[in-house]
């Protein structure tokens, strides 16, 4: 047996296929209008960009979910400190006063046995949460040493600028969502422009981007755009609510372990047969070009296609397509009449190979479980 | 005489599972099956109708089918994985301990263990009925080997009483405000401070007097302080109010009385207040997660997240466009219709039926 769709009930609540397209019409129209209203408001500033992260992060001040380290190994330790005395002064009120007498009495008669059993679980519970705060003096002393190897924030001075115009890569994004028909997020989207270049080639696609700045001339032209890093987002999007994701900027130097968060959320949100597509910098284009403060600084560095397509693999991808792109300086080869004409061409291949092949480049990959 | 005896963890009245446990019951008598209830613990009201599992094999009869309702950790799944008669799992599916993370280490637990049976009792089964399609894919995931999605039994179709004094003193407490409901426990996986947000969100653009109706018991404390706790901050604390306890004549009229049924849950596994709404004829708002979408069908205006601003457009456009209104209600009748009561117990006997006789082959 398969899973299948309750019956419909006996008497005239049978629709045709007919009424049923027309109201999937209707709906996705009104969808579409609701969509245009958020976008109108964003424009017009009665919704303030961040206004929705905001809210998110105020949230977790109320969590203990949101406590972070420190604040919540310290919190959990004085519920385990407030809950090691055990108070045998049992209370004696009542509404009547020979209840009030009976407690005094029962209390008195059995001090005797509640102190010697109450002792032995105080002194238990005292070594426990004496166990625990050794514990956390531990961790926050491996916290220390941790935070004393961090690397430094970037610049902002220094950090690459979001895409802004034109990519030599848009069509091919363009291209393998095209039979995307679910919503599609573009991470670091910058100005919009590939946002408007996937909307004009049918794709459901919206964007987001932490830097309000770099968002703005989207907003001014209406693009449904987010102020939000990618994690973030991700980070509340439900469980395979995506058709799509684009992946550029900031995940080219991500910490590993934020890479390594970021590939568990893109796995778990996007659906299967969903379409991932991944740009970057080369590795080789990364040691060559880059700002050296960038290159010295950044807590992580551009991966090579090959160690994505091994790193989406694990996670349920399978990669269709990686595409090479972008400012391609290599030297062209001497003609074969020149002297030493071999041995200097196989020289020219390695420092194109090395320095001057395609500084960027695209992969797509389709999760398939 | 053919047997169908179910297992419950507690039997409980006006509670999804226990009142879907004692139709199902009637529904395999009626049928011309014999059929008991065994369960771990049941209410005082209901202790003439059910026993204690572990006096089951002293009844035991040879072609016995067992019938287990599964949607939280018991003694009872362990006890069933130790039986030899046929297993028809009846799935409600089980909150992923994930969402109870740092607000409750207790129920982590809980629901883990409740992970683990599903997953020890899937391959076991010889069926596995689910609730929704959504269910069905987790069962059929873990492995067991055929699934059928029959919904729940509830009789949404019993004319229900409206508390008339409810819905004035509702009425009167709001004046002209537009009134947000949902209704379910509050607990981390419905995402109550997302629609904290969205009322927040809704009075800054739309309505500053809106208003949020919640309803449902408070069944994670430290999430429940929290949600309160965020509202007072955002200057909500006079804008939401908490129905607990309700009778079913005073629920009605909190569903009547709302404008938007409004639901941002992140885990449902088929979602009964939707259908609730669909009875008090209230248009519904909701994130399309987990059977939520498949429950809705196109009864409703279904949000492919539950950003705040995203939210508020949509409860807006529900208020301001009166054809729109009107058109969700009357797909949420027609939507109904297809979970009556007197359909869903056809089809538990018809997909039991095709069971007994495989057995019957088999034996």
């Amino acid at each position: 047996m398969t899973p299948d769709a309750p019956a419909p009930a006996d008497g005239g609540n049978v629709d045709t296929a007919t009424d049923v397209a027309d109201r999937i019409r209707y709906l996705d129209e009104v969808m579409a209008e609701i969509d245009a209203e958020v976008r109108k408001r964003r424009a017009s500033g009665d919704l303030p960009a961040g206004l929705e992260r905001e809210l998110d992060e105020l949230f977790l001040e109320f969590s203990p979910v949101g406590l972070q380290g420190r604040a919540r190994l310290r919190e959990t330790l004085s519920l385990v400190d407030g809950s090691a005395y055990v108070d045998i002064a049992v209370p004696t009120a009542s509404n009547k006063a020979v209840g009030s007498y009976i407690k005094r009495a029962v209390r008195k008669g059995l001090g005797w046995y509640m102190n010697f059993i109450v002792a032995q679980i105080v002194k238990f519970a005292w070594s426990v949460s004496r166990m625990f705060h050794v514990v956390v003096d531990h961790i926050e002393d491996l916290e220390a040493t941790v935070e004393a190897h961090r690397s430094p924030d970037l610049p902002a001075a220094v950090v690459p600028a979001a895409h802004t115009g034109a990519t030599w890569w848009a069509p091919a994004a363009a291209e393998a969502l095209a039979s995307v028909t679910d919503r599609v997020v573009v991470g670091d989207c910058g100005d919009g422009s590939l946002v408007e270049v996937l909307g004009a080639a049918g794709v459901d696609a919206y964007g987001v981007d932490p830097s309000d700045l770099a968002l703005e001339p989207a907003l001014d032209r209406g693009v449904d755009v987010r102020a939000e890093s990618v994690l973030d987002h991700l980070d509340v999007v439900s469980g395979e609510a995506l058709g799509g994701i684009v992946l550029t900027g900031s995940v080219q130097w991500l910490r590993p372990n934020e890479r390594e968060h970021l590939l568990d959320l893109v796995s778990s949100r996007i659906m299967v047969d969903g379409v991932l597509v991944l740009h970057s910098t080369s590795p080789e284009a990364w040691a060559g070009a880059a700002s050296p403060v960038v290159r010295d600084l950044a807590p992580g560095r551009p991966l090579h296609p090959e160690t994505w397509t091994h790193l989406l693999g694990t996670r349920g991808f399978s990669v269709t397509a990686t595409v090479r792109g972008g400012d391609d300086r290599r030297l062209a080869h001497v003609g074969s009449g020149a002297t030493d004409a071999a041995t200097v061409n196989a020289a020219i291949d390695a420092i194109n190979e090395l320095l001057l092949g395609p500084t960027e480049y695209l992969v797509v990959a389709t999760r398939v479980r | 005489m053919t047997a169908v005896h179910q297992f419950v963890p507690a039997l409980l009245p006006r509670d999804a599972t226990g009142d879907h446990t004692r139709a199902l019951r009637d529904a395999l008598r009626s049928a011309g099956w014999d059929s008991d209830i065994y369960v771990e613990a049941a209410h005082d009201e209901l202790q003439d109708e059910a026993t204690y599992f572990e006096e089951y094999p002293a009844r035991a009869r040879p072609g016995d089918i067992l019938l287990y309702q599964l949607g939280t950790s018991s003694p009872v799944a362990e006890f069933l994985l130790g039986r030899d008669e046929p297993l028809v799992l009846d799935y409600h599916n089980v909150t992923p301990a994930s969402f109870y993370e740092g607000w409750e280490e207790h129920t982590v637990a809980k629901v883990a263990l409740a992970r683990e049976q599903v997953a020890s009792l899937a391959p076991k089964a010889v069926l596995g009925i689910a609730d929704s399609a959504f269910n069905a894919r987790e069962l059929d995931a873990l492995g067991c080997p055929a699934t059928a999605v029959v919904p729940i039994l509830v009789d949404l179709h019993a004319e229900a009483g409206r508390d008339e004094r409810e819905r004035a003193r509702l009425a009167a407490d709001h004046g002209d405000a537009t009134v947000l409901l949902f209704v379910g426990r509050i607990s981390p996986n419905k995402a109550h401070q997302h629609l904290v947000e969205a009322l927040f969100v809704y009075r800054r653009l739309y309505d500053p007097l809106a208003r949020l109706h919640l309803v449902g018991p408070t069944v994670t404390p430290a999430y429940a302080e929290a949600v309160f706790a965020f509202a007072d901050e955002l200057g909500l604390a006079d804008a939401i109010r908490h129905g607990e306890g309700l009778t079913d004549a005073e629920l009605a009229a909190w569903y009547e009385d709302a404008d938007v049924f409004v639901c941002l849950s992140e885990h449902e596994g088929f979602c009964i207040p939707l259908l609730e709404a669909m009875r008090a004829g209230t248009p519904i708002v909701a994130l399309d997660a987990g059977a939520v979408g498949e429950t809705l069908a196109d009864a409703g205006i279904l949000l492919p997240t539950a950003r705040p601003a995203l939210v508020a457009a949509a409860v807006a456009r529900v208020r301001s466009d009166e054809a729109l209104a009107a058109s969700l209600v009357e797909a949420g009748r027609r939507r109904l219709a297809d979970f009556a009561a007197t359909t869903t117990r056809q089809r538990f006997v018809d997909v039991l039926a095709a069971i007994v006789d495989a057995e019957r082959v088999v034996a």
